[in-house]
């Protein structure tokens, strides 16, 4: 129950403060390659910051943080057909970004505005994670099979 | 003080994300995998497919966080970002602009994150963690915001040349 309590409360607070403050994932970068602007690309480096020194922080007083840092422990994996399943879908991800104008946590954050773009948006979202979960996961193995 | 007044940068905003991932991993049991405190592919995945084999029986997979009570995160965010546009007068209906387009986007970025097993918020935490695989994702992402963002500029300015010969 306590997973459920924190991912609510966490959530929560990053909601409030998205609305806020309009970070995005996405269109931190957009900006900057557009206009140069770095004000959300800020966002981006802010959540790099404190994570990594919420890590650290946090595997010194004894959370539960294990294999920190993770290449120390798993090394560097050589070159596999995951790099290039990887590098598929972190292209698809940051050119399906672009056309949709964020990231899934500022869409989330502008639908419950009110916006209606961005409902249709999430209803595509929730109807492609059952295709994700009736198709997709499928083609996937047979994807790593070739590879 | 009025919660109205107070104003949040996006470095804020990430900071308080980025820590506060790190916090529900160390001490509120929201691992494995590691890095997952937000993550707003895999989360929405895990309620949605909680949800689904607990009513149906439908065996779809969820982390192992989220085997025994769901992770809300997805309902957190929907939650704060109501709230915070309700006390500040930014909770407009506003009608939607090519919701077709919407939708197919929506679509084609829950089964590329589900590929990568991330969004671009989990990919900066897997980054901060020191997975080096999450760094070639996160250069992925942003490799593909280029190409996305060139792309966009190519079609405005086909579209300019178009309007002014015409």
């Amino acid at each position: 129950m306590i997973v459920s309590i924190a991912t609510l409360v966490l959530g929560f607070v990053i909601g409030y403060l998205g609305q806020r403050s309009r970070l995005c994932f996405i269109s931190g970068y957009r900006d900057f390659f557009l206009t140069r602007n770095t004000t959300l690309l800020k966002g981006v480096g802010g959540a790099f910051l404190g994570a990594l020194g919420g890590y650290i922080l946090f595997s010194h007083l004894g959370g539960t943080i294990p294999e920190f840092p993770i290449f120390a422990h798993a090394g560097i994996a050589s070159f596999s057909s995951e790099w290039l399943i990887m590098l598929v879908g972190g292209i698809g991800v940051g050119v399906v970004g672009v056309l949709s104008g964020g990231c899934p946590y500022r869409m989330h954050v502008l639908a419950a505005e009110g916006r209606k773009s961005q409902w249709f948006y999430l209803l595509g979202f929730y109807i492609g994670l059952v295709f994700y979960n009736l198709v997709t996961i499928h083609l996937m193995v047979v994807i790593r099979t070739l590879l | 003080m009025n919660l109205r007044q107070i104003k949040v940068s996006p470095f804020q905003a990430g900071l308080v994300l980025g820590l506060g991932s790190a916090l529900v991993q160390a001490y509120f049991k929201v691992i494995p995998p590691v890095a997952y405190g937000v993550c707003m592919v895999c989360h929405p995945r895990d309620l949605f497919n909680w949800i689904a084999d607990h009513l149906f029986n439908l065996h779809w997979g969820f982390s192992m966080a989220s085997t025994n009570w769901p992770v809300l995160t997805v309902i957190g965010v929907v939650l704060g970002a109501f709230t915070a546009a309700a006390l500040h007068g930014e909770l407009l209906i506003k009608p939607a602009q090519k919701p077709f387009s919407y939708f197919v986007n929506g679509f084609l970025m829950i089964n590329f994150g589900l590929i990568i097993g991330a969004c671009p918020i989990r990919i900066v935490l897997l980054s901060a963690y020191g997975d080096f695989t999450g760094v070639f994702t996160w250069v992925c992402i942003v490799a593909g915001v280029l190409l996305g963002t060139w792309s966009m500029r190519w079609i405005a300015r086909r579209q300019v040349a178009q309007e002014t010969v015409a």
